[in-house]
């Protein structure tokens, strides 16, 4: 149908257009922007219906490329989710950026990026095949790469740019192995096609799991492929908010659950991706203690977050994985955002250390941020409360209690980190150095403070109530997913979902109280600046060095390029391959020298070698005669 | 073969041809006026022809006094050629021995 098209193609169209027209359009880039998402977000709701009434959602038929490749697009309830996503929450962060790049001469680029963006990643969750998914999982890992180099005359920006798509690259290619290999023993690659014939894949079928993970792990930021996306914070910051915490990194999530007739074949597949999910919110959340950065606190709480979404559709609770999808893109994309209004009123510092009393001076911000807060930690009745504990005891339905244990260890670092983050940043004195007051509310320089406000407050609204649709057994969300995911039938555990409930909630619980004592007591508050002083001069080495992640890529991968480039650059080249090169001039340059002394330029010198010649002839041919 | 027609011993003939051919090489080879290296080179023209003629009467065969004429025929054009290479070089150098003029050299 023509509405899906629309909603597909709209964003490209907005990219075209403020791509091309930028320089006139200026600022009025960021409405066309706005749009361009907006409009498909409303197409989407429009196609609700049809999408879920009948079993696999609205298939669009486009072109056939080849035998076994028919391009088409299909809107079932797993891409609706993720097309909501990418449009709903796309719209108010685009929207959100119409203030928050308002000052940005190169606003219509950002906006046409962005655009382009949310077109690929359309591209890649529309898709009813593996290479359209190929495509669009490409294209935003470029999207992304433009994002994060935005501000191309910082060094750090352009570095984190090279880094993530460096990286995003394996991914790419482990994921084309990985469609060669299902295209080589099926010979289709449309996703009715091969999921109805897993059987087929018989023995490559925990290969194929591997190398599709190894994708779905670079661009979700797992164990031992999240290193880019702390740095890729570099970027402005609604970039931050839509690709790097709402979306994109969630691509991985959406791969494994498209895919869930393939992991449910390989248990080994689940154990791998379970066991890399939960060490990946293990680490992050542990990692998330030690940042003072606070959109570093917030990549590395996305890395941990996208952990347990991974977990969840790796051990198969894949309504849960998703589920905690949807309601991580409400409360962290309010986070990011709510970070950036309080950003640019302190002049772009990032630094928690020297922040402090924000409360007073961006209260939208921490109103939105403390609904977001809580429901990141998984407070009961905020959104993130029901998707972490199905996510959970997902886990320990599926026969991995120890990962089960780990999300819940999790859970509490969780609480502890954003309440940190909260604490510090909100409640006491400003401690910043600078006194730079940003008021922008009467600047002409700077948009209208409502402009980043509304798309905050919404964002965080909808952290609290973005979970209601999963409570009960029979709630709204599993029946939206019942035609998707196999009906799962799972031994009842030792431990029941109430008990995990209790659990997950008295973990909370004391995070927030250690948060609490250590940064927001009247005594902590009063001595806050000696104080952090003093936990950053005593932050244990292996968190500082970020689990030393960086240094070992760095000394497995990095270094020993630079060393076979430096052996190319420094020896190969200029000695063996011009080397040769150089020889072979040499002994032409040497031929000529020896030739170029018979020219003698002496006329009667020629004439005597022609007679010489002309002799020589003449007594071979007599002495012929003689011997004859 | 008939005596009138060749009333001298063909090998005279080869002989003061040999002695006519070696007189120009001498002259190529040994003068630098570029003058003299024409002509000695129209005295080996010359004796080939010699031989030409005296070969065609011996053997009764005219192929010989065609490509007397012919050698004629090339042999001017050489002179006409030689010639205007020799003024040329003249004018622009006022002088023509032909070891100074070495351009070429390699």
């Amino acid at each position: 149908m023509t509405l899906l098209l629309a909603i597909w193609l709209l964003p490209l169209a907005g990219a075209i257009v403020n791509w091309a027209f930028g320089p006139q359009l200026k600022r009025a880039a960021g409405i066309i922007g706005s749009a361009a998402v907006g409009l498909p977000f409303i197409g989407t709701l429009l196609t609700w219906r049809a999408a879920t009434s009948q079993a696999p959602g609205i298939h669009q038929h486009l072109f056939s490329w080849m035998p076994g490749f028919d391009f088409g697009l299909l809107l079932d309830p797993l891409s609706l989710i993720w097309t909501l996503i990418i449009t709903g929450v796309g719209f108010l962060i685009l929207f959100y950026s119409i203030g928050y790049m308002w000052p940005d001469p190169a606003i219509a680029r950002f906006f046409a990026y962005m655009n382009f963006f949310v077109f690929a990643m359309l591209t890649l969750v529309l898709s009813d095949n593996f290479v359209g998914l190929l495509i669009g999982w490409g294209l935003v890992g470029l999207a992304s790469y433009f994002l994060i180099g935005f501000w191309f005359y910082k060094p750090a920006a352009v570095a984190a740019a090279r880094k993530a798509f460096v990286i995003n690259v394996v991914g790419d290619v482990a994921m084309m192995f990985a469609i060669f290999m299902i295209f080589a023993k099926i010979g289709s690659l449309s996703f009715a096609s091969v999921f109805g014939n897993v059987g087929a894949l018989d023995g490559w079928l925990f290969w194929i799991c591997v190398f599709l993970f190894i994708g779905a792990a670079a661009k979700s930021a797992q164990i031992p492929l999240h290193t880019w996306l702390p740095d890729a914070m570099e970027g402005p910051t609604p970039v931050s908010a839509l690709i790097h915490a709402a979306t994109m990194v969630t691509a991985g999530v959406y791969l494994i659950a498209r895919c869930w007739p393939l992991w449910n074949a390989s248990h080994e597949a689940q154990v791998l991706v379970g066991t890399i999910g939960g060490l990946t919110a293990l680490a992050g959340a542990l990692l998330g203690m030690a940042q003072w950065d606070i959109k570093r606190i917030l990549a590395y709480s996305t890395m941990s977050q996208i952990g347990y979404m991974i977990m969840g559709v790796g051990v198969t609770a894949y309504q849960a994985g998703v589920a905690h999808f949807f309601t991580h893109a409400f409360f962290k994309a309010c986070l990011f955002l709510g970070a950036g209004i309080v950003i640019q009123k302190l002049a772009d510092e990032q630094d928690i250390r020297r922040m402090g009393g924000m409360r007073s001076r961006a209260p939208v911000a921490f109103w939105a941020m403390f609904a977001a807060v809580l429901a990141i930690s998984g407070f009961p009745g905020f959104a993130g409360f029901f998707s972490k504990d199905a996510v959970v005891y997902g886990a320990l339905e599926h026969g991995h209690p120890w990962l089960y244990a780990v999300g819940i260890i999790t859970a509490g670092i969780t609480a502890y980190y954003m309440f940190r983050l909260f604490f510090v940043t909100f409640f006491g004195t400003y401690r910043g150095e600078t006194a730079a007051e940003h008021e922008h509310e009467h600047d002409p320089a700077h948009a209208p403070g409502w402009i980043m406000a509304a798309p905050v407050a919404i964002l965080g609204v909808f952290s609290v109530i973005a979970g209601y649709a999963m409570i009960g057994a029979n709630s709204a969300w599993s029946r939206l997913f019942a035609q998707t995911f196999p009906a799962e039938n799972v031994p009842s555990v030792a431990i029941s979902e109430g008990w995990t409930t209790a659990i997950l909630f008295v973990v909370m619980a004391a995070g927030i109280a250690i948060a609490y004592l250590r940064y927001a007591t009247p005594v902590a508050l009063a001595n806050a600046p000696a104080r952090l002083q003093l936990e950053s001069e005593r932050m244990p080495a292996p968190l500082v060095k970020l689990f030393y992640f960086d240094d070992v890529i760095d000394w497995l991968f990095v270094k020993p390029s630079q060393a076979l480039g430096k052996f190319f650059g420094s020896w190969l080249d200029p000695d063996v391959i011009d080397g040769a090169v150089r020889g072979v001039v040499a002994i032409s340059v040497g031929l000529a020298n020896v030739v170029r002394g018979w020219q003698t330029g002496l006329l009667r010198s020629y004439a005597l070698i022609v007679v010489l010649g002309a002799a020589a002839f003449a007594i071979y041919y007599a002495l012929q005669g003689a011997v004859r | 073969m008939h005596p009138d027609l060749l009333p001298v011993a063909l090998a005279n003939y080869v002989g003061l041809s040999s002695v006519i051919f070696v007189i120009g090489v001498a002259g190529v080879l040994l003068r630098r006026n570029p003058l003299i290296m024409l002509m000695s080179i129209e005295l080996m023209w010359n004796a080939a022809n010699l031989l030409f003629l005296a070969f065609a009467r011996a053997w009764l065969n005219n192929a010989g006094h065609i490509f007397a004429f012919l050698v004629i025929t090339v042999a001017a054009a050489e002179a006409a050629i030689g010639l205007a290479i020799v003024v040329v070089v003249f004018r622009t150098r006022t002088n023509v021995d032909v070891d100074e003029v070495a351009a070429m050299k390699g």
